[in-house]
């Protein structure tokens, strides 16, 4: 039952990244900043650290298997988030023993996760030719954002998954 | 799992072509969704469907609060266009019937303007955005068919892109491309002084559609015109509101002109749609 938990969170998470810009005012959408939700992303920075051993890659294969879901349900181009994802958050996963696992350091990671996904994110899409914003004002209006949004996201689920994922890796093991 | 630490160079290259692999394959033109898509779009679908209800209301609550301080001016202003409206929709009603009782003489049951109406609940938006998509819940089962155009009350916002079983996805008209045309037209009260031409694309720029207009008329264009679908390309009804006109510019060898249309309907705020399925089939094949 317990092996359950980590894939329905995730589930849900994918579901909540599509209704959550309905929930926003408008005015925010509207205007020129643009925020992307990668909740799913920082979720798994956060098994990554606290879930997974030295030894276990259950969030490097959590990461594709819900990349591809978000690739199919928002996006309709297979593979761009399944291998962006993947990719990070292995990067991470061969960082975690550099530093001690406390809010600060899942910060950092969350913004360097972040920041690298988007940016890879957009790069693939650049080279398919489906954005064409200038690069400074992706910068400006939608990476910068985007960081601060989600950085705020993993403030507000450390205190509640931090403890908890630690405890299911000791009752798994 | 060591395959993960000893082979990373190769696991990283056969990763890449992958992703090559699945990009071409699903920008591939394809007319229909892989049963896996359909399946993990459904499912998703279904979930979004439970959450995305109460959260509408929530939503709702608040906005409604705040409609509430308007509300007194707003009934003013109202009451005084439903007075105004009273006669036309008299008037409506003769030209109905009477359009009807002369289709009757004529044995011309449907025209480019009838369609049957599929409503729909939007259920979810894609948070990436420079794909423009809305997710609702009506599919194959209720007769949804790619292509098909969506409306909301205000006018057009966009056609449905692909379809799983209960639900499918709709590409907004912020989001169409030159592949995505739609054959529009200015409707005067003069037969002759009609335009007809092509909204082409979205310009984020401006925040527009461009319509370039093949049909000149004597008269020119004003701002504020509305555009309508004129149902020629063979898939969309004629008569759906797609816009109003808010700029014409000469485009850059100075032969044609184009109009930038501002679209009638807010793309931002979309709860409820009608998927339009029009009763004359156009040519099989066609692209609007």
């Amino acid at each position: 039952m317990r092996r359950l938990f980590l894939p329905l969170i995730l589930l849900l998470l994918v579901v909540l990244e599509g209704v959550a810009l309905d929930i926003l005012p408008s005015n925010l959408i509207d205007g020129d900043l643009m925020i992307t939700p990668h909740w799913v992303l920082m979720f798994l920075v956060l098994v990554a650290i606290f879930y997974d051993s030295e030894e276990t890659y259950h969030s490097i294969l959590y990461a594709m298997v819900f990349g591809l879901l978000i690739d199919i349900a928002y996006t309709g181009i297979l593979g761009v988030y399944m291998f962006t994802y993947g990719g990070v958050i292995y990067i991470i996963h061969g960082l975690r023993n550099m530093l001690h696992s406390n809010i600060y350091t899942i910060l950092l990671f969350g913004i360097m996760g972040v920041a690298a996904a988007d940016f890879i994110i957009n790069i693939i899409f650049y080279v398919i030719g489906i954005m064409d914003a200038l690069w400074m004002d992706y910068l400006m209006y939608r990476l910068i954002p985007s960081i601060l949004a989600n950085s705020l996201f993993v403030l507000l689920f450390y205190p509640l998954f931090a403890k908890r994922l630690a405890k299911w890796r000791e009752q798994l093991s | 799992m060591s395959l993960f630490r000893k082979k990373r160079l190769f696991t990283l290259l056969i990763g890449i072509i992958v992703l090559v692999a699945l990009i071409g394959f699903s920008l591939r033109d394809r007319s229909e969704l892989s049963t896996v898509e359909q399946f993990v779009n459904d499912t998703i679908g279904w979930i979004q469907n439970a959450i995305s209800a109460p959260v509408k209301y929530v939503a709702n609550i608040v906005e409604n609060i705040d409609d509430i301080r308007d509300t007194y001016d707003e009934n003013q202003l109202l009451r005084e266009k439903l007075a105004q409206y009273k006669g036309l929709i008299y008037e409506a009603q003769e030209i109905k019937e009477e359009n009807q009782e002369l289709r009757g003489l004529l044995d011309k049951a449907d025209s480019i303007r009838s369609y049957n109406p599929i409503h729909a609940t939007v259920t979810a938006r894609s948070p990436e955005h420079w794909i423009e998509q809305v997710t609702i819940n009506k599919g194959d089962i209720d007769g949804v068919e790619v292509n098909m155009a969506v409306i909301t009350a205000d006018g057009m916002v966009g056609k449905i892109q692909s379809v799983s079983k209960a639900t499918s996805t709709v590409q907004l008209l912020s989001g169409f491309d030159e592949f995505n045309r739609i054959s529009a037209t200015i409707s005067r009260e003069d037969e002759g002084d009609d335009i007809f031409g092509l909204i082409e694309e979205y310009d984020e720029e401006t925040d527009s559609l461009l319509f370039r207009i093949i049909e000149e008329s004597d008269q020119d264009l004003k701002e504020g015109e509305l555009v309508v679908s004129s149902g020629m390309g063979g898939v969309f009804p004629a008569g759906l509101p797609i816009g109003t006109v808010k700029e014409v510019v000469p485009d850059q060898y100075g032969l044609t002109r184009t109009a930038l249309v501002k679209p009638a309907a807010n793309m931002y705020e979309i709860n409820n749609v009608v998927v339009v399925d029009r009763k004359l089939d156009g040519e099989e094949g066609d692209q609007e």
